[in-house]
């Protein structure tokens, strides 16, 4: 019977492998975001198993209220640059980005 | 234990939907149940603070956000559309990946969680945390705070009365 | 944080705030806000930083008060070139706003000592970067942007959980109890991963070469002031920082680390040799530089992976010199780009009869950058070898060595191409730019070549003061 916690971080693996799988293979911007933030809840769910097990909780809980302000600015972020994509190139397709080579 | 762990199960089912939806509002709303799922997580885990956080804003602002955004982007072809067979993978990939992550990982966690130190038991609230030990991170929140208000009025700046 | 350089934090926020307010019906007043803010900030810490005596009340460790002063310095010339640059800028003030709390977010990274509260800033730096590249709103900085978000952001994933694994086995965050930790001989293994995890995400948030994808595109792309204030030092604070940080961190370690150490320098040397021979073969002035930034970095990376004092000091020196020369190479571009209309090297040529200050200033900073005897770039490349050959590293000190002549190579070919050789069509019509935006370069151009002369002094000020105050 294995631990809790390593339970615990096998089921985060799981999902941040879900995550990055899900952004190696969209094309549509706004799917490699939905993919970006499974990845920061398996991050955030990472930071939350080692406070309990270390007794922490508060230092834990604080470190994700400031993780989680971060999220919604990059999100806005991300959403904004999308936007404007779309408005100037009228696609959200990241492989028609291709105006840079070299 | 078995609540905990369905949790983590429901959450991950959750993330893998988000990823396979084809309708780009169904992954929206399957991205809101992930973080309702992380949210009773944290409740499970005794951190409310950080629950009601995640729920109100991740369930709650980011979805509207995402919505928004899905709502936008609706008319343009939908790049993935024509190859779904990477996303009907996905189930297949998870399952492989999990099967050889039980057999390597687990052991390599309880090798990491064998360096913990526990705490001296300072569990304070979350303010006296929050204003004393990490005031620079408020700081922090309140330069990133500043840097996504410029960052939308840079990139949707208002219209002048020119154009 | 330090408490006494926390008013270089707050300050440009403060200004980033007042901008919107007080410039709403006079434009140029937020040029002026902002340049005001950077040069008061820039006099007190040359004051301070020159002055032994009030350099010894300041509190703070002695890396972070150089990269403090190189920030303000790096930001002023952007800054003050941006005021006059007459480029399409749609929104004037949201871009001051935007630079000035990029210049708060830096200082907040380099003047802290703690690892969350650096990987705060960190994401403030880069949330501020995607909208400063998309400044001009054309098709091509919104690419660079993009790529930049979605290689960043999985980098603060890694990042995150390295923190979780720091949290788990010291229980805070600061560089202090990671020190005590590491130098108290327990075994560390967890703390080792996690700074493996930690340092992965500081990598390519550098834009080391297996994940230098974004650099270059997001160089070029770019609206130009910007990408000088990019490369010549957000990249820099977001990156490179963090790793030579860490690396003093590991060094403590005392063997255990090697492992880690030996991938920093074997990414670092790829560094060197990729952008070096890329930069060789690109067309587009703005590209070649980015491929030339990505092969300076490999020397500072190098250094820091081999964790010496002499070569911690030689990465932070080459660090200094890096944000000095590839600004003024990248504010010469944006001149081209506005005198020309293109950064085609191609298209361009005979352009020193044209601009012959843009021109000079030019070979100063490439000349510093190869690393040619008594500018600046020469005696950190110079430490750099040395730190390399007195380590053991005698492969990497030849390689490196080598390839600061490719560097010779690859800038001579972009000054014939651009400056001499006959004259295009586009030279006949150039003109110098105005006085105003030669100013920051002529400035860098001095700054290269004070530090170049009198480096018999400033390597003692760096090792007396500077180095001092530093746990090495």
């Amino acid at each position: 019977m294995i631990n809790s916690f390593a339970l615990d971080w096998y089921f985060i693996a799981i999902i941040l492998f879900i995550g990055l799988y899900c952004m190696l293979v969209s094309r549509s911007l706004l799917r490699q975001l939905i993919g970006l933030e499974i990845m920061s809840k398996a991050a955030l769910l990472a930071v939350i198993s080692s406070g309990v097990l270390t007794n922490n909780l508060s230092l834990a809980q604080t470190v994700i209220i400031t993780m989680i302000v971060i999220e919604v600015v990059v999100v806005a972020t991300g959403l904004a640059l999308l936007a404007k994509n779309f408005r100037v190139n009228k696609s959200v397709d990241i492989w028609d980005l291709k105006g840079l080579k070299g | 234990m078995t609540y905990h762990t369905l949790l983590f199960l429901l959450t991950a089912v959750f993330a893998g939907a988000a990823v396979m939806a084809g309708d780009l509002l169904i992954g929206a709303i399957m991205l809101a149940l992930v973080s309702v799922g992380t949210s009773l997580i944290l409740f499970d885990f005794f951190a409310p603070w950080a629950a009601v956080f995640e729920l109100s804003v991740c369930a709650g602002l980011i979805t509207v956000l995402f919505v928004g955004a899905v709502s936008l982007v609706r008319g343009s072809a939908d790049a993935d559309a024509r190859s779904r067979v990477k996303f009907m993978v996905l189930p297949l990939a998870t399952i492989m990946a999990a099967i050889v992550l039980w057999f390597t990982l687990p052991s390599f966690f309880e090798t990491l969680a064998s360096g913990a130190r526990i705490a001296s038991g300072n569990n304070n609230p979350i303010g006296i945390t929050l204003w004393d030990i990490r005031r620079a991170d408020v700081l922090g929140q309140t330069a990133i705070l500043a840097a996504g208000v410029f960052v939308i009025k840079s990139i949707f700046p208002r219209r002048n009365k020119a154009q | 944080m330090e408490r006494g350089l926390l008013a270089y934090i707050l300050i440009p926020l403060l200004s980033a705030v007042i901008i919107p307010f007080a410039a709403r019906n006079k434009p140029r007043l937020a040029d002026i806000l902002a340049n005001v803010t950077l040069l008061a900030g820039l006099s007190n810490l040359a004051y301070l930083l020159l002055n032994a005596n009030s350099f010894a009340e300041v509190p703070g460790d002695g890396f972070s008060l150089l990269m403090v002063f190189t920030i303000y310095l790096v930001a002023l010339c952007v800054v003050f070139f941006s005021a006059f640059f007459a480029g399409a800028m749609p929104n004037r003030q949201a871009y001051y706003c935007l630079l000035l709390t990029s210049v708060a977010a830096m200082c907040g990274v380099v003047t802290t000592s703690d690892f969350f509260t650096l990987y705060i800033y960190v994401e403030v730096l880069a949330v501020t970067s995607f909208a400063l590249i998309t400044t001009d709103d054309t098709s091509a900085g919104l690419e660079g942007a993009i790529k930049y978000f979605l290689l960043t952001f999985p980098a603060s994933v890694f990042i995150i959980v390295g923190l979780s694994l720091l949290l788990l086995s010291i229980g805070s965050f600061s560089f202090e109890s990671v020190q005590l930790f590491l130098s108290a001989g327990m075994p560390g293994g967890t703390v080792l991963f996690a700074m493996g995890l930690i340092l992965l995400g500081f990598l390519i948030k550098s834009g080391i070469v297996p994940f230098h994808a974004w650099t270059p595109d997001a160089y070029q792309g770019s609206f130009s002031p910007v990408s000088a204030h990019l490369a010549g030092i957000v990249t820099k604070v977001s990156g490179v920082y963090a790793i030579i940080r860490i690396s003093m961190l590991m060094r403590l370690s005392e063997g255990m680390a090697e492992a880690l150490a030996g991938t920093l320098m074997f990414l670092g040397m790829l560094s060197i040799i990729v952008g070096a021979i890329a930069a060789l073969r690109q067309k587009d002035l703005k590209r070649m530089l980015a491929f030339s930034s990505i092969s300076q970095l490999g020397y500072i990376v190098l250094a820091a992976g081999l964790g010496t004092p002499l070569a911690i000091i030689a990465a932070i020196f080459h660090l200094f010199n890096h944000a000095t020369f590839k600004t003024v190479l990248f504010l010469n571009s944006a001149s081209l780009e506005h005198a020309s209309g293109t950064t085609d090297m191609e298209k361009m040529g005979g352009m020193e009869h044209a601009m012959p200050w843009t021109s000079w200033t030019s070979v100063i900073a490439l000349l510093s950058t190869a690393g040619i005897p008594p500018l600046s770039g020469f005696w950190s490349k110079l430490l750099i070898i040395i730190a390399l050959w007195a380590g053991g590293a005698k492969v990497y000190a030849m390689l490196a060595l080598l390839f600061s002549i490719v560097t010779l190579a690859y800038f001579m070919v972009m000054q014939k191409k651009i400056f001499f050789g006959k004259k295009s069509e586009a030279a006949e019509t150039a003109s110098e730019v105005s006085a105003p935006m030669l100013a920051p370069v002529v400035l860098l151009s001095a700054v290269i070549i004070t530090v170049g002369l009198l480096f018999p002094w400033f390597y003692t000020y760096l090792v007396e003061t500077i180095a001092k105050r530093m746990i090495l």
